[in-house]
Order: C-alpha cells, then structure tokens, then sequence
C-alpha cells in the first residue's frame, strides 16, 4: 500500500454462517474438513476502498447494511471471509460506546482496562485518568460501578477513554446520538481538533453533520459500497434513494 | 518460530493482562469484611480438615509416615488438583463470560486464558506458601529441593495454558462441554493420587495412573516439598515434553476457531 494510506480495504466480504441448529456448530468445528453444516449469509461483498492518512470519511447506509460490520473488520475484531484489510497505526474504536465496560467494576477500573485494550502502557493510563475524568465529567460517579450509570455517561466515558488514547485512526458509530447538547458539542470538538492530525471513520445518521465533516463519504448499500466520494452529491442521493423507498409505504 | 508465538503474543498483551489480572484479584474479594484473610483462611481450614479426617477420624496408615506427613502429602495433591479442576470447570464458560469484550472491542481473546490462569496460580500459590509454612511448623525443616519447585511448576502451568485453551474454544461451540467437565473432573480426581500416594496402588495399576500427567506433577511436587527427593529424570522429561506439546496444540487449535469463535458466541 502506498505511503499515505492508512486502511486499506480489498475485496472485502463477510459471510456469517447460519445454523439451523445449535449443535451444528460444535460438528462444523470438529468435522468442518469434511462437510459443511451451515449456510452462509453474505452481509459484505467485494469492499474495496482506501483511506490516506488525514481523511475524514463518513459512512452512510440504511440498517442493516453492513456498516458497523465493515468498522468491525477495520478494527480486527471480526475476521473478513474474503479480502484483505491492512491498517496502519493504533486505533481506537468508539463502537457500540461503552458495550465492553463490566458492569461489576467502576468507572476507574473499566479505564484501566479500556486503556490497556487500546494499547497504553499502564503509567501512561494512569497519567490520563484526570484527563479522562476531566472530559467525561461524571463527577464522583467514576468511583461507582458502571451498572449505576446512565446510558448518557456510559457514553461519556467510552469517549473519553478514546479520546485520550494517542490514537492514529479514530473510529465512530453513531457515538454522538447518546449524550446530551452539551456533551456532543465537546466530541465534535474533539473531533475537529482530532482531524488536524489523525484519521476519522465515521458512521452517522445525521447526514448534515456528515456532510460538514467528511472529505469523502462511502455509501454501503446491502453490502456494497454503492458510492465513493464526494459528500453533497452522495448524500443527496442517499437521502432520495431512502425517502423514495419509504414514501411509497406511507402513502 | 511457531514454538514461541504464543509468548511472544502475551508478551505483547502484557500490560492489558496484567490490568485485567488485578483487578480480577482485587474484585474477589470485594464486599467481605476479612479480604485476603479469606485466601489464606480457606486453604488453612482445609489442611488442617484433611489432616483430622484422615489422620484420626479415618486413618489410612500408610508405613512409616507421620500424620502431619501424611496430611502434607494430601494438601500438596489438592493444591495441584484443586487447581487443575477450577480451570477446567471455568474453561469452557470463559469466553462467553467475557463476552462484551470479546464482541464489542478489540479484546485479544487468547489473553483470557493467561488471565484466568495467572488467576488460578496466584490461589494456588497462597495455599502453597501455607504448606510451606505447615512443613517448617510440623517437620521444623524443608528440603533444599524446594528450591526445584518452580521447573516443575513451570510446565504445569504450560499444560494448563493449553487445556484452557482448547476447552475454551470447544466451550464456545457448545455449552455441552461445561456440562461433561462436571463428570470428568470428578472421576479424574480418583485417577489422581490425592488421598493415597503410588507406592500404596496394587503396581499392576500403576502404569495406567501414571498416564495421568496431573498425578504425576503431584507426585514430583510432592517428591520435592515433602520428601526432599529428585523427581525421576525420565518421568520429568516426559511431563514437559507433553505439557509443551498440550500448550502448542491447545493454542493452535484456539487460534484457528477464534475467528469463528467471536461470531458464534
């Protein structure tokens, strides 16, 4: 891959295999060799794109398309079934904000560990931590166990693990939607100042925000990328070819 | 070099182990008043139970051996075996009580092996410390073997490493697994020489115990800590060569599935 690229996607394809009963699993494992017992369910197919160092892109689709899925990949926590997905540099992946908290430790400790999944040393976590509790601003709610918190500072949290992690490549779905005014107008600050240096990937349903943001948008489409580029023009016809499929059904 | 690959990968995760690790330590015993107390407690009511039960409620004698001796003898098999069965009871459910970090960030599943195992070690090695401790008070010596201990101690936690990884990956394809360790574990336990050492077995039984490579890290640790002996060379070499061999195929066969292994659970 050339210099400046920093994800590069070729030919990506998820397949998820659907068993039709549960043992199957076991038997595929065991006897995978020999016979399969599963049948496949494409949710990706042939993703190719690439990302240069600096980008912003933001990522559009209806549910179900297979956005949170491609992020997943990008991120090495799901294996692709075709293709080849290279990555340069640390990422820091704010999916499903909050999901890999334990509900049993507190705010501090999910910190720790979040630090050390992102990869930091742990005296440079320590060195955060008032950062982190700076930026999420939960007061002495960090002391308390994560199964206390609301949804609002689940996300608080997750976000500003990530955002102090030294991250090259920053990862967002639909983060924003959780926290309040307030909270979303300091990560999209963070996320302005994060750009002047790193790279964003972002998915969003508020097209307008996309559409400030990104340099390039991809629009994945049952699980093809169905454009590549420009913003404006793609999200306009994103935003027809969504409210044509569902202004039929309204009416 | 595939023989070091999955060093080289806890190397790499070392300081999210090590985080998970203590606080997995530090929340065991949150919420209880005593804490750690409990730790040592545990294994020294359990030490001082075997001793009583087998030594006077329910003696076995066994020739030239000492009560204490003898009590000795079975806390060191149980340490081993207790060890041994908390992990393979935990095995198979590993991965789906981790499960929010395996599926939702970019967790190294394979760690949760090192981290349960490092979990297990640290218990066994409080309840070794109070046979240590139980020697010197009853025996008012200790062998200079007991410096020996931790080569045998090493490859044991190898095997270990490896079982826990392959239960690991079976036990996230079927819950069944969990299930059939509940039988296993118990029978292995008979299999094992706890409540009796080998020179006490009919010798054309013998053999077929030795298969069992649990008992027979029991016995060197034994020979080490107790008697104050050298474990047999050739018995020695046999137990590393197939702990190394159990702890690269348990990894390899983890590394295959783990791909699969995050879209099934």
């Amino acid at each position: 891959m050339s210099s400046d690229v920093v994800i590069s996607c070729r030919g990506v394809g998820k397949a998820f295999q659907l068993y039709s009963h549960y043992n199957d699993q076991l038997k595929q494992a065991l006897l995978g060799f020999w016979k399969n017992f599963y049948h496949q369910h494409w949710v990706l197919h042939d993703v190719t794109f690439d990302v240069r160092k600096n980008e912003r892109i933001g990522i559009i689709g209806r549910n179900g398309a297979g956005k949170t899925t491609l992020l997943q990949i990008i991120c090495g926590i799901t294996t692709p079934t075709a293709g080849k997905v290279e990555v340069k540099g640390r990422i820091a992946p704010i999916l499903a904000l909050g999901a890999g908290f334990d509900g049993s430790l507190t705010g501090r400790e999910n910190a720790r560990i979040g630090g050390a999944i992102l990869g930091l040393k742990r005296n440079e976590v320590e060195r955060r931590l008032p950062g982190i509790a700076d930026f999420a601003e939960i007061g002495p709610f960090l002391d308390q166990p994560v199964k206390l918190y609301s949804s609002g500072m689940v996300a608080r949290l997750a976000f500003a693990i990530c955002a102090h992690a030294d991250a090259d490549i920053l990862i967002v779905d639909e983060a924003l939607a959780v926290g309040d005014e307030a909270f979303q107008a300091k990560c999209e600050r963070f996320i302005e100042e994060f750009a002047r240096t790193g790279t964003i990937l972002m998915v969003s349903h508020s097209l307008d925000y996309l559409r400030g943001l990104s340099d390039r948008v991809v629009w994945i489409d049952e699980g093809k990328v169905r454009a590549f580029g420009e913003p404006a023009p793609i999200i306009a016809e994103y935003r027809a070819a969504i409210l044509g499929q569902t202004a039929p059904a309204r009416a | 070099m595939y023989l070091t690959v999955p060093f080289e990968r806890a190397w790499h995760h070392r300081e999210l182990i090590r985080a998970v690790v203590r606080r997995e330590l530090k929340s065991r015993f949150r919420g209880s008043l005593l804490g750690w107390v409990w730790a040592i407690a545990a294994p020294l009511v359990m030490l001082i139970a075997y001793t009583f039960i087998f030594s006077i409620a329910l003696p076995v004698q066994a020739q030239n051996i000492s009560i204490t001796e003898y009590a000795g003898n079975i806390f060191c098999g149980l340490i081993v075996f207790s060890l041994f069965s908390e992990l393979a009871y935990r095995a198979p459910l590993l991965l789906h009580e981790h499960s929010s970090f395996v599926k939702k960030s970019i967790f190294p599943s394979e760690a949760i092996a090192w981290i349960a195992s490092i979990r297990g070690f640290v218990y066994a090695g409080i309840s070794f410390v109070v046979l240590l401790v139980f020697r010197l008070v009853t025996a008012h010596w200790l062998p200079g073997t007991v410096l020996l201990t931790p080569l045998v101690i090493l490859p044991f936690a190898l095997m270990m490493l490896g079982i826990v990884w392959f239960l690991m990956g079976l036990g996230a394809f079927t819950k069944d697994v969990a299930h059939l360790m509940v039988s296993i574990v118990p029978i292995m336990m008979f299999a094992t020489p706890i409540f009796y050492t080998l020179d006490q077995i009919p010798p054309q039984i013998v053999p077929w115990l030795k298969l069992n490579v649990v008992g027979d890290y029991i016995e060197m640790l034994r020979a080490l800590v107790i008697q104050g002996q050298l474990p047999s060379p050739i018995m020695y070499v046999v137990c590393v060569v197939v702990s190394y061999g159990i702890f690269l195929s348990g990894y390899g066969f983890f590394m295959r599935y783990k791909s699969v292994i995050v879209d099934v659970i």
